[in-house]
């Protein structure tokens, strides 16, 4: 008997676990394991060896029979639990048994400023011809630690991604691949310094511009906390992992429209997760990631020894093809590469060096933006004719070139003339004041008088601008009704008339300064020059691309109530005669959230700044995040557009994002809050996750102005809070002060 | 006029009283206001004693447009008065008032000439484009330190050319007002360093660096042009001219006399009645320009010199307007501007030209205030047990304070300006009305006492100082 409990003890664990992923499911065939196993136990009391060998090996057997048949009926929420189990994989078990020397360097164990955010250098040795090789890699990733309480079940702490950006920084210096593993419920939604959303955002940034390679593992990759590592040049997937932008449990309460905390049912729960997309297979096909590690028969666990030298072949086969791609001459990278898809071949006797040269890792960071810029192209329902694509293709051609011509060229040259000229003549005039100083003495020439006294008591030429009020007025100014200020019990502060709050006081409380929500319209209509806006991709439509159930009515009901195609408007305005590109995300079309419309619509509003060297300003009027209908599809949006906009940024524009009302989730985790130029209405609210959310994923109840743009500004995510009636004046003031060196007016 | 109309009163005290016998007079209905505090005032007696209690309503503050619209609504008034203070001059309120769904008439000027005259700037360009004189410096916000600078130095030398012996340059804030934002300068030098402190200054406080430079004149006196026209703006009259020249530290009003001069018994070193003819037709042509509709108040400064120079425009009702009125008839009648006020508002034609306006004698308004002007003119607060004065048929005196008895006191509100009565007095000449005014003042009987039992303060004595010095320079 003794001799068999170890195994029974294991196969024990293997049923616990079965009832732990299928709860209330399959449970004939869990009671039959379970009988057949208490029965096994009993015989091995009184039988004997031999017996109790084919009694054990049969039994092995069934249950391996039996996780083959679940595995087979395996749902997408089934998936979601297996991520979720403590016998889960973890990333300490990766470091030990994929890497053939490791060092902790981002602290050790619980002794670190987030121990759910694990980073250390590891060692992969290969040999070639007899000679070892030990290639150091950084290895990042989220630590649940199996379930180890203080791990705070992988969800990094905003420091944790600090930590992680900063390690990204010495593997670039030292000039070594990074290894990061996905192992995240999410981000943690707390707004402490330096704030959830924005080092994400700031991760994100810094990622679509390293220059080494990135390779990542995605095993639970949940929305903004698994992008905060994840820009990468590869990016593999466990096949029973998941990759999306909301828990299930997160969507089914949001579609169930629960509130307060209230539990959405199993079968709900069952069904978004099925309409998310999330599995492994369905994130190939997106084309977000590039590979699937097959894992065992119903998820990978630490005695899975055969898998983690699966992981092992397959980051190294992603490391050599990354850099391979990147090196090299182009036939010759052609050929290595072909050589390499050769699935026989063991990686660990073949050594590729991981070093790149200056000139490869700019092809690298290159191919990564490429790639990134490229994802969910597909998805978008873009109305334009081909006649019009033609067009626009042409024209943003003779842009880059009429550009190269101007400035590179041109205005380069003639500054150097306009020098010459102007010297040449303060020479001409200095001659020709000598020649005539005797003639003008001669005459008594005198200088005039310095005042004229008519000027001070006549009327003087005045062309005053903006006095007849604001040219685009809220239609809440045509109630007759007295609208309160919230603050008036503690500041005094009166009533006021509506005409007279949404139209004169452009929705800002007179006596106190508190700013009302106010439509998207008034600063597209207020802020620039009148008759300058020109609207483009107005063909662009927000759709469904999951054909998540129901959402096609939503959608369609939010485009009649708006009267827009989606909830990003791009245009080009004038502001005081300087040309700018602008986007709006507009918080009324289904919350402002991004999806792949938006997203497409961003990048492309980015790209046409970056061809005209046009400043880039975007008015988030409001977002609430991504649009989790959409599922990935959405989340690919924040590393796309932030890599739209680093490029943009690098080509020496200027990248400046306006808040208003309430700016939540991924968008301001990565594009908006990765700009430089951050400012905020007064009636900002920013952050990563909404108090209720916070509420529900760590059981903190957050101060009422825990999200008020002045945190934001004291903690240091945003530059500047403005007055709404100056947002024209003061965006005028940054035209001038900010930005790079490349825009056209410079 | 349509005798169907009913005057809401947004205001308290003897403006109010004043109104409310305005609208007795017309035959109009009205229905009055009161705070909690003002229970005991003469409004409230007098509105009751006349409508009744359905005449009177109760409100938590005189500044609550939504409290005053929803008592006009109730009542079923539809006019509203504003008196003076309060809403009088708050064009916001007068637009509400005429566009909100329930529409009322504002009893002064429309609300666009409420707003175009209350903008300093807007008024000072609109009286320059008419020639009308207006303090020398600029007539816009001034924007960049050079242009500053350059209109700083040309105001030095102009001054300098008239022989002002300290000549002193006014920097203010162009979007500031009430004395806030402003400061002068004696020296060219130091003008750089006080240009920029106001436009930092106005910077942070308004959103806005425009600032103005202005001459500052110094010896001056204050003068007035009592303008009424109906609704049509187009045939604009006056009631002749004011002297408001006496005032307390703070720049208040507490003596007025009519007319502005009195070049019959007091000599002056230019030509008075030619000075007064002058501000009186410009006052005239800026009215008719702008389409005045009400009545209103042109503001002189005059210099020793005799050079007048326009201030603004008060678009409302004065405390002042009666001492104008005791000096005027029409057609040989007695004239009330609160009553035409609210006649040619309800959109009577005037009914009269500037020919039937005759003039006869000279008016003074004292002010009679509990305070001590000995002492920085700092209000005194306590029971009146005693307010009479003899009556006379040269002298009117209006108040809100009830008889009060030993027994009976009047507490004096705190929450309010303390002005008691207005008493005006009339004389056909400066002597005589320096005589009733002395004699007045001589009789009156004010008394009372403050909660540690000193005896009432008032300025009586300054009053009658002030009298021997009426329209002299």
């Amino acid at each position: 008997m003794m001799e068999w409990e170890k195994q029974l003890h294991q196969l024990a664990d293997r049923l616990c676990y079965l009832k732990d992923i299928f709860p209330g499911k399959h449970e004939e065939d869990i009671a039959l394991l379970e009988t057949r196993l208490n029965d096994t136990r009993r015989k091995l009391e009184t039988c004997s060896a031999e017996e109790a060998q084919a009694e054990m090996t049969s039994l092995e057997d069934l249950f391996f029979f039996m996780e083959c048949k679940l595995e087979d009926k395996l749902t997408p929420m089934d998936k979601v639990r297996i991520v979720r189990h403590p016998h889960r994989i973890c990333l300490r078990d990766i470091l030990e048994n994929v890497y053939d020397n490791y060092t902790e360097i981002g602290g050790q164990g619980e002794h670190t400023n987030d121990p759910a955010m694990v980073i250390a250098r590891a060692y992969i040795t290969r040999k070639r011809h007899g000679k070892v090789y030990h290639q150091p890699v950084l290895v990042m990733g989220h630590e649940k630690g199996h379930g180890e309480e203080f791990r705070n079940g992988g969800s990094a702490k905003p420091w944790g991604n600090a930590k992680a950006k900063h390690y990204m920084g010495v593997a670039e210096t030292e000039g070594i691949p990074i290894h990061a593993y996905v192992f995240t419920p999410g981000g943690y939604p707390l707004e402490d310094y330096p704030g959830a959303a924005q080092q994400i955002a700031r991760n994100i940034y810094e990622m679509a511009g390293l220059t080494v390679p990135l390779i990542a593992v995605f095993s639970e990759g949940g929305s903004g906390g698994a992008e905060a590592i994840s820009l990468a040049d590869k990016r593999l997937m466990f096949s029973h992992g998941y990759y999306s932008v909301i828990s299930p449990e997160g969507a089914a309460a949001i579609e169930g429209h629960l509130r307060g905390g209230a539990r959405a049912s199993a079968d709900l729960v069952e069904r978004c997760a099925r309409d998310l997309h999330l599995t492994a297979e369905d994130n190939l096909k997106f084309g977000y990631i590039d590979k699937i590690i097959q894992e065992p028969v119903l998820g990978a666990r630490p005695y899975h020894y055969e898998f983690f030298r699966t992981i092992r072949q397959e980051v190294i086969r992603a490391t050599d093809e990354v850099v391979l791609s990147a090196r090299g001459l182009a036939p010759l990278r052609a050929a290595t590469l072909r050589r390499f898809r050769d699935r026989e071949l063991n990686l660990d006797e073949f050594s590729v060096r991981w070093d790149l040269s200056r000139k490869a890792r700019q092809r690298l960071v290159e191919m990564r933006q490429n790639k990134f810029i490229k994802a969910s192209h597909r998805e978008c329902q873009n109305r334009r004719s081909i006649m019009g694509r033609l067009g626009d293709a042409w024209s943003e051609q003779w842009w880059e070139i009429y550009n190269r011509l101007i400035y590179d060229f041109y205005h380069r040259n003639r500054r150097t003339f306009s020098n010459l000229l102007e010297e040449i003549g303060s020479e001409w005039e200095m001659l020709k004041l000598r020649a005539m100083k005797p003639w003008n003495r001669l005459h008594g020439k005198t200088e005039e008088p310095a005042g004229n006294t008519e000027e001070l008591t006549t009327l003087s030429e005045w062309e005053e601008d903006n006095h007849s009020g604001w040219a685009w007025v809220s239609p809440k100014a045509r109630e007759d009704r007295a609208v309160s200020c919230p603050y008036s019990a503690q500041r005094g502060c009166m009533d006021m008339w509506a005409p007279d709050l949404y139209n004169e006081f452009a929705g800002v409380c007179s006596s106190c300064g508190h700013h009302f929500p106010m439509e998207y319209q008034w600063i597209m209509n207020n802020c620039f020059d009148a008759n300058s806006l020109y609207e483009f991709n107005t063909e662009v439509e927000a759709g469904n691309p999951l054909h998540f159930p129901g959402f096609d009515e939503k959608i369609a009901e939010a485009k009649r109530k708006t009267g827009l195609k989606s909830g990003c408007i791009t245009f080009e305005a004038r502001l005081d005669g300087v040309q700018v590109v602008v986007a709006i995300l507009v918080g009324s079309f289904r919350g402002g959230s991004v999806g792949v419309a938006e997203g497409s619509k961003f990048v492309a509003a980015a790209d046409r700044a970056r061809r005209k060297r046009y400043p880039f300003i975007v008015y988030c009027h409001g977002t609430a995040g991504i649009r989790i209908q959409e599922g990935t599809h959405g989340v690919i949006q924040m590393p796309r557009c932030t890599v739209a906009v680093r490029r943009y940024i690098e080509s020496g524009g200027l990248y400046l994002v306006l808040y208003d009302t309430k700016s939540y989730g991924g968008p301001v985790a990565s594009f908006l809050g990765c700009a430089f130029y951050q400012f905020a209405i007064r009636s900002s609210d920013i952050g990563f996750a909404g108090p209720g959310v916070i509420k529900n994923t760590t059981g903190i109840d957050i101060p009422p102005d825990h999200h008020n743009c002045y945190k934001a500004l004291s903690r240091g995510h945003i530059q500047g809070v403005w007055d709404r009636r100056d947002v024209r004046a003061n965006l005028r003031q940054a035209l001038e002060t900010m930005g790079g060196r490349n825009l056209y007016y410079r | 006029m349509n005798k169907q109309h009913k005057v809401l009163i947004a205001n308290r005290g003897e403006i109010a009283v004043r109104i409310i016998q305005a609208c007795v007079k017309l035959g109009l209905d009205f229905v009055c206001v009161h705070t909690a505090e003002d229970a005991c005032s003469g409004h409230v007696a007098l509105a009751r004693e006349i409508g009744g209690e359905k005449s009177l309503y109760r409100i938590s503050s005189y500044h609550d447009a939504n409290e005053l619209l929803s008592v006009a609504d109730e009542s079923g008034a539809t006019a509203v008065h504003p008196g003076y203070g309060f809403f009088a001059e708050d064009f916001r309120f007068a637009r509400r008032v005429t566009e909100r769904e329930r529409p009322l008439v504002f009893l002064g000027p429309s609300w666009r000439v409420i707003r175009d005259l209350g903008d300093k700037i807007n008024t000072k360009r609109l009286a320059r484009s008419l020639g009308v004189p207006t303090v020398p410096g600029s007539d816009r916000p001034i924007y960049d330190e050079l242009e500053a600078e350059k209109i700083a130095r040309s105001l030095f030398d102009f001054q300098m050319q008239q022989g002002i012996a300290r000549p002193l340059v006014l920097v203010k804030a162009s979007a500031g007002g009430g004395g806030m934002g402003i400061e002068e300068v004696y020296d060219i030098d130091m003008f750089r360093q006080v240009y920029r402190r106001i436009r930092n200054y106005a910077m942070r406080q308004f959103k806005d660096e425009g600032v103005l430079i202005e001459q500052r004149i110094k010896d001056f006196n204050h003068l007035e042009v009592q303008v009424l026209s109906d609704r049509t703006g187009r045939h604009p009259v006056h009631f002749g001219t004011r002297n408001c020249s006496i005032q307390s530290t703070g720049r208040q009003k507490r003596l007025e006399v009519a007319p502005g001069f009195d070049p019959s018994s007091i000599k002056y070193d230019f030509d008075a009645a030619a000075l007064l003819d002058e501000i009186v037709m410009h006052s005239l042509n800026m009215a008719r320009k702008v389409g005045y509709d009400s009545v209103g108040t042109w503001e002189w400064i005059v210099t020793r010199d005799g050079q007048p120079f326009l201030m603004e425009v008060n678009t409302r009702i004065q405390v002042e307007n009666g001492v104008s009125a005791a000096i005027s008839r029409v057609k040989g009648k007695e004239v009330d501007l609160i009553a035409e006020q609210i006649r040619t508002g309800l959109g009577d034609p005037l009914g009269y030209t500037q020919d039937d306006i005759t003039f006869n004698g000279v008016g003074v308004e004292y002010r009679i205030i509990a305070e001590d002007p000995d002492n920085g003119f700092s209000p005194w607060v306590g029971d009146i047990t005693r307010f009479s004065w003899d009556e006379h048929e040269w002298c009117r005196v209006h108040t809100h304070v009830p008889p009060a008895t030993p027994e009976h006191p009047y507490t004096i509100p705190t929450e309010f300006d303390p002005n008691l009565a207005l008493a005006i007095i009339w004389g056909k000449d400066l002597a005589e009305v320096t005589a009733h005014g002395l004699a007045f003042l001589d009789t009156l009987r004010l008394e009372g006492h403050d909660g540690k039992g000193e005896p009432l303060k008032s300025n009586v004595e300054f009053l009658k100082k002030k009298t021997e010095r009426m329209l002299r320079f």
